[in-house]
């Protein structure tokens, strides 16, 4: 899967935000805040551009000293919560 | 060419015509400036008859209530604003990057409505980059201090500053619909504009900015202190801009914070009564 274009991670007064803001993410009307995992995620999923949950459970697992069950529920829960607000494809 | 200049909360900018539009600036004479203090001036538009169709490829479009606004870009990567009123043609503007210079091609249907849109537009963006966003809001004055009222389309942003001068005493209308504010060293301000809605209210004045309030309606007045996150979730709806060319958005989001974190921010439910701003004014003044 895929980002989708139009969202952007900020920083909103110390927070990690997702924002829509290009063409067709501007109906989005709302802001996600992430968790540090769930940023580090996005941002790796980015420079990605092609991702999946075990790609980026790898990268996960390659950054943090997290055992590699623990971080397949937790990438797992994350990008279901991308799917279910629409900001991934 | 005539040119006219005009100082909105201290940036210049120049229009260039040789139409008969002096009705339609009429909103503009109080931020008029010589010619000696026009420079530099933030962005120039030339404004032209419009004669024939501009082609262009449509990005997005914005409606309210009738007032729409279809942007898009040239072959050319021109920016393209195309104004209507009623779903009649009242003016194209075509922008160059950057937006310093402009033209808009304006038609005989309502000059006023295309030319006021067009400066508006370009302001929004010509300045986003120099700490200045345009709001959509109503101000008033007190103490010395402006509030600005927030909220969506038809929340109640114009009664609920009119309560403020009915029932707060020493209070003035300082714009009620497009003030600009501003993110400086010494702090933030508000400022009036030559952008005002329905009402008349054209002031080139400003006031250290005391305090945002996000109005939402209910059958009771509540109100409370939003932070952080809140404060700027409130403020970005009702800032102008094209968050969807990236320089823009950039630019308009550390303004966003800077207000975010810098100005006491508040969300009011409300009725439209006295009682409202009586709490209103207890709760945000400065003190």
């Amino acid at each position: 899967m895929k980002l989708k274009e139009g969202f952007v991670l900020r920083d909103v007064c110390g927070e990690q935000v997702i924002m829509g803001e290009g063409i067709g993410a501007l109906d989005f009307g709302r802001l996600l805040c992430l968790n540090e995992t769930a940023a580090f995620l996005w941002k790796k999923a980015g420079e990605q551009g092609d991702f999946s949950a075990d790609s980026l459970t790898d990268a996960l697992c390659a950054e943090y000293d997290v055992a590699h069950e623990q971080a397949i529920v937790d990438v797992n829960a994350i990008v279901d919560e991308w799917k279910k607000v629409g900001v991934v494809e | 060419m005539t040119a006219r200049s005009y100082k909105v909360a201290r940036h210049v900018f120049t229009l260039e015509s040789d139409l008969n539009i002096d009705e339609g600036l009429k909103n503009y004479t109080p931020f008029a400036v010589p010619a000696s203090e026009s420079a530099p001036a933030v962005f120039t538009l030339r404004i032209v008859q419009f004669t024939s169709p501009i082609e262009y490829t449509e990005e997005t479009r914005q409606d309210e209530e009738g007032q729409q606004i279809i942007c898009g870009r040239t072959a050319g990567r021109q920016s393209v604003f195309e104004f209507t009123l009623t779903h009649k043609h009242a003016g194209t503007l075509v922008c160059d990057e950057g937006y310093k210079n402009s033209t808009l091609y304006l038609t005989d249907f309502a000059p006023r409505f295309g030319i006021n849109n067009a400066l508006m537009v370009l302001y929004a963006l010509a300045t986003a980059p120099l700490g200045t966003a345009l709001f959509h809001s109503a101000v008033v004055e007190h103490g010395g201090y402006g509030y600005m009222f927030l909220g969506k389309s038809g929340t109640g942003k114009s009664t609920h500053a009119r309560l403020w001068l009915e029932n707060i005493e020493n209070t003035t209308l300082l714009n009620d619909d497009n003030p600009v504010v501003r993110v400086l060293p010494e702090g933030i301000r508000v400022y009036g504009s030559p952008w005002s809605g329905k009402t008349p209210c054209y002031k080139d004045e400003s006031h250290p900015l005391g305090g945002i309030v996000l109005l939402e309606q209910a059958p009771f007045n509540k109100i409370r202190a939003l932070r952080g996150i809140e404060a700027y979730a409130a403020i970005l709806t009702s800032i102008s801009g094209k968050r969807w060319e990236k320089s823009i958005a950039d630019a308009l989001h550390v303004t966003e914070n800077a207000i975010a974190m810098g100005a006491r921010v508040w969300n009011l439910q409300c009725l439209p009564d006295a009682d409202a701003a009586r709490l209103c004014h207890e709760a945000i003044k400065v003190r």
